[in-house]
């Protein structure tokens, strides 16, 4: 069905390539969202459709870009998609997009988003660069859930908002861990992250 | 003993190399040394000067610690005996737990003039906590010694005793487990073991409960072990102060009325604390063994104490009544919370303090300089000292790398004019 | 590609470019823009309800999980009105649907200095005119509760919330807090549905008629009829929202309101002040 090199492009960024957790890009928003896994899949899901529609756009246009002002021309793009995208989650996912409150806003200064378009789609054609937007933005989400899953379940006894381990305070046995509600947390779940992959993957590692 | 020996040394081939329990060499080497003198001993001159290695060092610091401990111990119990005498006095509702059924168990009783009862009640509560840490933790320890194929070293000794004295006597154990084993995972194994922390290893695990599990670290419901007892420690009653930080003390509210703390019984340790902090004198017995054992840094200890001061003296003249604490003097800020504790045996943590003597001076001010700034300034924390020292250990490599650079350009300089 | 990066072509390319994208970003923002609004008023309408305690009396639920006909079911129980907070009268000049009580406290021409001798809410403006909500009982259309709006400094954070008061105009019938960022755990705590139930029949003010609502250090007084159980750990928490509530229920908050809205009551329907 996919080629070979397709099927790179599109699987690579998911553990292979990680852009979180071998290329260390785009660590605030995962820090910032990852309170409960709900929040965190609808900001993965308007991740992603920004890679992807940003990379086919840019990759569209790529021929006619002039390259004195080709970022300029990517992050109009880009900041355009991002208003539309928040436009979207405030008319019809409000509650949510309350709570990711300005981080939606903030993916256009998402280092993965630019340095896909940069990086990827001015040099590729269509159909690959909406295969690369896509494949790093699963990458992003990937992380992004593995994060708010131990995050939410520790820190509210909770997966999707549903119930688990019933909190003290509402009567039930579990004690929730606070920290998991802060968004340090993450960074120490990330660093777990990549010590896992790294264990699995050791050509990850980088020589000191 | 001979025979202990020579069981060891016939078990020996199975842990050497190519023995069926090569893997466990580690558990078989710490248990052999511990017990004996290392066979493989230096035959030749070295460059090195005194005969201590890591071993005798921890020993030494174990041994400092026996004070605070011993008096935490019965301080534990005193507080808690105290509370529950007055509270009875007082007709203020109360609660035992199991540690009470105990007590009660081994024919004790809650007189807080009874010595006994006191360090009972007290040890009662200080041994699970140990037993805890030192059970998750040495595991932990342990898995990843084998797994890595080091020896066990008895860094863990002193860790393991320094984070219950950090805690309240109240906490649960549970949450001793998880913070031990975040703090040794985290903080130690992540970096490659013993010597490579660049965190306290202790403190590390409090800060994860402190920030994890507030509720029972942090607050006023917590520092003496009975349940249903509430009241401010010192530095929690001076943060919310209106007027006089330090003439608050003398109203402090207990469920049975008011209390004082008086800066003899502060400096002392007679107050409620976590376990082993409350008393400075000890302490600084403790700091008299750590110097005269040539462990802990006194430049460190002496640069924390100068830091505090002058931090002190700093806020004083600032003070505009807005907010009391700044009006605090330095001789309440040595002797209440956990500043003489940590500064004696955390900041001088040889792993995670800074290694050159100027740096040692720079680091040293940094730590008391940011306990009076948190205590002072921030309204969240009353207490600083677990904070300011983790952010010095996060500095001192810096603080490093500076003073050897300084100490380069200044010696190239020298040459080149010669 | 001589052309490509001549300075025609990057005007041009500017130019479409400018004229696509915000043609775009216009069109998202036009056609979304009703389903906003009306997000934006429903979000409203549930923390009101859930501070009215009308979304568990009626239905057992938050208001959270209510469907959308059930809260417009029990929101056509609540009337919005705007109050002078000095004067205590109905502001009838602002619209209701579009005033902004947050964005008016930042506007000098619709706000007022804070002016409360004992307590503060960590502003130095707020606005001159607030939004209430009146709710009535469906069948007899009396006023059975007012919710009034509350906002002041915590630790970390301002806290949004709504107070709802009973039909006696001295009884809290909830204390809800809909924003604020506090430390989890500790301050967070204001969301913890045990302690807010406390706050259910406090007296607002004391003998003498001064505020008296407050967070207490530590266990409130069994015998309390003003005080709340403090926060563990969270002792500046606790006295922001007993500044907060003691503020807006003062001279300077709502007091002139609810002085007015008690002899508009007793006036119409004489002594017979019937307790919900």
């Amino acid at each position: 069905m996919l080629n070979s090199k397709a099927s790179k492009v599109l699987f690579g960024p998911i553990l292979d390539n990680n852009p979180i957790a071998l290329q260390i890009l785009g660590i605030c928003s995962a820090l910032a969202v990852t309170t409960s896994l709900q929040v965190s899949l609808v900001m993965s899901l308007a991740v992603i459709a920004v890679i992807a529609c940003s990379n086919v756009a840019v990759s569209a246009i790529r021929q006619y870009i002039p390259g004195s002002i080709r970022i300029i021309v990517q992050m109009v793009v880009i900041a355009s998609l991002v208003i539309v995208v928040d436009q979207v989650l405030k008319a019809f996912v409000y509650d949510i997009s309350k709570q990711l409150s300005v981080f939606v806003g903030l993916i256009i200064t998402n280092c993965i988003v630019m340095g896909r378009a940069e990086g990827f789609a001015m040099k590729n054609g269509v159909f690959m660069s909406f295969l690369d937007g896509l494949g790093n933005g699963v990458g992003y989400s990937f992380v992004l859930l593995f994060v708010a899953f131990f995050r939410e379940l520790f820190g509210s006894g909770s997966l999707f908002g549903y119930t688990l381990m019933e909190l003290d305070r509402n009567g039930g046995w579990y004690n929730p861990n606070n920290m998991m509600l802060l968004p340090p947390s993450a960074f120490f779940l990330i660093g777990f992250l990549i010590w896992a992959i790294r264990a699995y993957k050791p050509e990850q590692i980088e020589e000191a | 003993m001979q025979a202990l020996r020579n069981i060891l040394d016939r078990v020996h081939p199975y842990f050497a190399k190519g023995g069926v329990l090569e893997k466990a060499y580690p558990m078989y080497e710490a248990l052999d040394t511990f017990l004996y003198t290392p066979g493989e001993t230096t035959k030749k001159v070295t460059h090195v000067r005194d005969g201590i290695d890591l071993k005798r060092m921890m020993s030494m610091v174990v041994l400092s610690l026996i004070p605070v401990t011993l008096f935490g111990m019965w301080n534990a119990g005193y507080q808690a005996n105290q509370a529950i005498e007055k509270m009875e006095q007082a007709g203020a509702p109360y609660e035992f737990d199991w540690h009470h059924t105990v007590q009660t168990a081994i024919g004790l009783g809650h007189d807080p003039t009874s010595f006994i009862d006191n360090f009972a009640y007290g040890a009662i509560h200080f041994l699970p906590i140990y037993i805890v840490c030192m059970f998750v933790g040495g595991h932990i320890e342990l898995v990843f010694s084998v797994l890595r194929g080091h020896e066990i070293n008895e860094g863990f000794l002193v860790t393991g005793l320094l984070f219950p004295l950090t805690l309240p006597a109240s906490i649960p154990l549970w949450q001793v487990a998880v913070g031990i084993a975040f703090g040794v995972i985290v903080a130690k194994e992540v970096f490659g073991g013993t010597g490579r922390n660049f965190l306290n290893v202790a403190l590390t695990a409090r800060a994860f409960l402190y920030f994890a599990h507030a509720g029972q670290i942090s607050g006023d419901q917590i520092w003496t072990a009975v349940d249903g007892f509430s009241g401010a420690t010192a530095l929690g009653q001076m943060a919310v102060a209106e007027g006089n930080a330090v003439a608050s003390l003398s109203a402090i509210q207990y469920p049975w009325g008011e209390g004082s703390i008086s800066l003899g019984s502060a400096f002392l340790g007679t107050i409620q604390g976590s376990i082993g902090e409350t008393s400075t004198l000890l302490c600084i017995v403790g700091a008299a063994i750590l110097i005269a054992a040539g462990i802990g840094s006194w430049k460190i200890m002496a640069a924390v104490v100068g830091g505090t001061v002058v931090t002190t003296l700093l806020m004083n003249a600032l003070d505009f009544g807005s907010n009391p604490m700044f009006a605090v003097p330095f001789y309440w800020h040595l002797s209440v919370g956990g500043l003489a504790f940590g500064l004696v045996f955390m900041a001088t943590d040889p792993v995670s303090a800074s290694m050159t003597d100027t740096g040692k001076w720079i680091y040293g001010g940094l730590i008391g300089f940011m306990t009076v700034l948190i205590r002072v300034v921030n309204p969240a924390f009353p207490e600083g000292i677990m904070l300011a020292i983790l952010f010095g250990n996060v500095f001192a490599p810096l603080i490093d790398y500076f003073v050897v650079e300084a100490n380069v350009k200044r010696r190239a300089a020298r040459y080149a004019t010669t | 590609m001589q052309q490509r990066d001549s300075l025609a072509n990057t005007f041009l390319v500017s130019t479409v470019l400018c004229v696509v994208c915000s043609l775009a970003v216009s069109a998202a923002a036009v056609a979304l823009r009703p389903l906003q609004e009306k997000n934006q008023l429903l979000d409203r309408q549930k923390n009101i309800l859930d501070a009215t305690g009308l979304a568990l009396g009626e239905f057992g639920l938050p208001a959270s999980q209510l469907t959308v006909d059930q809260i417009a079911e029990l929101y056509t129980r609540v009337e919005e009105r705007l109050v002078d907070l000095e004067t205590g009268e109905y502001n009838t000049e602002l619209d209701p649907a579009s005033y902004d009580p947050k964005d008016a406290a930042k506007k000098p021409n619709l706000s007022v200095r804070t002016d409360d001798p004992n307590y503060s809410i960590g502003r130095n403006r707020r606005e001159k005119v607030a939004r209430v909500f009146l709710v009535r009982n469906p069948k007899t259309e009396e006023i059975t509760q007012v919710v009034l709006p509350v906002y002041g400094q915590g630790l970390w954070s301002t806290l949004y919330g709504y107070l709802a008061v009973k039909r006696d105009l001295e009884t809290v019938q909830g204390l809800t807090f809909y924003e604020h960022a506090e430390t989890p755990g500790l301050g967070g705590e204001v969301d913890n549905p045990r302690w807010k139930a406390q706050w259910v029949g406090l007296k607002m003010f004391d003998e003498s008629g001064d505020p008296a609502l407050a967070v207490a250090r530590g266990p409130a007084p069994s015998d309390s009829e003003h005080k709340v159980d403090g926060l563990s750990g969270a002792t500046i928490t606790g006295n922001g929202v007993t500044d907060l509530v003691r503020y807006w229920t003062g001279p300077d908050g709502y007091q002139n309101y609810l002085n007015r809205l008690e002899s508009e009551l007793n006036g119409s329907q004489g002594e017979s002040d019937v307790k919900q």
